[in-house]
């Protein structure tokens, strides 16, 4: 006997698989077709085949592998930095009033601007090197993280607090016990939209310079017109961010156990 | 059945008796909670004035009255979440300054940590001060046994019902051995069988542990059934509540008490004289 539950879970599983091989059959009879040119829209079997191309060559004289460690280093050091510094400011701003007030008008006016048009600043400031790639990617973490982790620790409701003080906890047990738990749910959903966006911003970010990365790729391909190479590329870091995404989301799941089973 | 008629005491704002038992606020037991001539502002409304009352140790008093009329204001107070704006508010001798584990309140909706196990939520407060992890575990066990829970003390919250979610929530502030134990309505939201079970659990515990007990409610039957002393609250702005001795058989975790002569004689004194 399947459980109602289980078959739910089977059918949810299965159209997961089956809509991306779904895309990837349209996507393979447009282009046998020959509907749409090469150039636009290569057919699945020619991205393949210079994705393995790259895997065996390299790209631009620097091996895939070396490609996809710089981008991974790259969104790796600013997403954890700009998560934790972003995470601490956030939970500061929802319980310090004057923490909050100092932050509020330099991060509301930074928060709007776009990174592609911070590139120059930065390029100018800090150069073509590692450390503006990383900064701009770790901006928009630390804004992001921040404006979740100040509502999460905001949503704690006041009996919870309440209670705590009747049962003696000062302010430093309060935070731990109290206000950060109740803020987790909110932060890890800030973790993933950010996780997406920094890896949307790594793209950008590799326009500031440089000779490695899968943004590299991509736009060092598209200026050759070598579309195969640019959709290889796209897949992978959309392959990155798919990976990213449903692993912090297992975390998020295992570590904030309560949340939606009230 | 020879039950004494239940007396009815009307306190004034003098402080003065008029007629039936005289209010037992010396006499030799010390009270474990004063209020003296308190009153309390918010936006520059006096929501009450000269409130005194005095509770005794073991006492379960039960605060009664409509929405509104104060009667959260006033455990609020005894919590130490408000500070009186007049008078001042005494547990054992001292004034109340802040919250305290001396003065553990039941909420409403339970608020316990979902991060945590029952065991955990039971022991909060003694993590809080600090002590060992086998002693917080023995208490944890012990609580969860005298509120009925035995066996559900490493399951989360959010896996219990909500009755055992208030039995929680009674274990966690009985934990802390508190010198008065604050109930804000803590039944209002529980079905009426449900809050009957924990009405009589509330009053054995009372009988084991001997706690005294500050009971807000709106429903004149809980407070019958749980009251030693009623107060009545309309309008406390004048200091004026009504106060009534109940005299039910003992013990009081009966559920035949309901049905009581004397029980429901009460309640129709209480009624007509909330609708007065």
């Amino acid at each position: 006997m399947i459980s109602a539950k289980s078959q739910a879970k089977r059918r949810y599983v299965a159209l997961a698989i089956l809509s991306p091989l779904t895309i990837l059959l349209v996507w393979t009879l447009l282009t046998a077709k020959g509907a749409v040119a090469p150039i636009i829209l290569p057919s699945p079997a020619a991205v393949t085949a210079s994705f393995l191309d790259m895997v065996q060559r390299g790209y631009s004289g620097v091996g895939i592998w070396t490609h996809v460690g710089a981008s991974l280093a790259r969104v790796g050091i600013a997403f954890f930095a700009g998560g934790t510094l972003g995470i601490a400011i956030g939970l500061l701003r929802g319980r310090i009033a004057e923490i909050d007030a100092l932050f509020l008008v330099p991060s509301e006016i930074v928060r709007p601007i776009p990174p592609l048009g911070l590139i120059p600043l930065f390029i100018l400031w800090f150069g073509i090197g590692e450390t503006s790639k990383i900064l701009l990617i770790f901006l928009s973490v630390f804004l992001i993280m921040m404006v979740n982790a100040q509502a999460g620790s905001r949503s704690c409701a006041v009996d919870a607090l309440r209670a705590a003080q009747s049962m003696g906890a000062n302010r430093w047990q309060i935070f731990r016990f109290v206000v950060l738990p109740s803020a987790l749910p909110q932060i890890m959903t800030g973790l993933r939209v950010s996780m997406g966006t920094a890896l949307t911003i790594l793209v950008a970010s590799e326009l500031l310079g440089g000779d490695r990365g899968l943004g590299f790729i991509i736009l060092d391909a598209s200026s050759f017109f070598r579309t195969t190479y640019v959709f290889a590329g796209i897949i992978l870091i959309g392959f990155i961010g798919l990976v990213s995404d449903r692993t912090i989301a297992f975390l998020a799941r295992r570590i904030v156990h309560w949340e939606g089973r009230r | 059945m020879n039950v004494p008629a239940p007396v009815v005491t009307l306190v004034s704002s003098e402080g003065s008796e008029r007629g039936g038992k005289p209010m037992d606020s010396s006499a030799s037991v010390r009270p474990i909670l004063k209020f003296e001539k308190v009153g309390f502002q918010y936006d520059g409304r006096a929501i009450m004035r000269d409130v005194s009352f005095a509770i005794r140790p073991g006492e379960l008093v039960a605060v009664l009255g409509p929405s509104g009329c104060g009667k959260t204001t006033i455990l609020n107070m005894v919590a130490g979440f408000l500070q009186p704006t007049e008078g001042v508010a005494i547990i054992d001798g001292q004034e109340i300054t802040g919250p305290g584990p001396d003065r553990g309140v039941v909420f409403q909706a339970a608020a316990l940590y979902d991060w945590m196990t029952v065991a955990d939520n039971i022991s909060f407060s003694l993590r809080c001060a600090g002590r060992p992890k086998a002693e917080r575990r023995r208490v944890a066990l012990e609580m969860a046994a005298l509120v009925n829970l035995t066996g559900f003390e490493d399951a989360y919250p959010y896996q219990l019902s909500g009755g055992m979610r208030q039995r929680v929530g009674l274990a966690r502030v009985l934990a802390a051995k508190p010198k008065v134990m604050l109930m804000d309505e803590p039944f209002s939201a529980l079905d009426v069988q449900t809050r009957e079970v924990l009405q009589e659990e509330v009053l054995r515990i009372r009988d084991r542990t001997g706690c005294t007990i500050l009971f807000v409610t709106h429903s004149i039957d809980e407070a019958v059934f749980l009251g030693d002393r009623i107060f009545l609250l309309t309008d406390l702005t004048d200091g004026a509540y009504d106060e009534f001795a109940i005299d039910l058989p003992s013990p009081r975790a009966n559920s035949e008490n309901r049905l009581h002569p004397a029980f429901l004689r009460l309640r129709e004194t209480i009624y007509r004289k909330m609708r007065h």
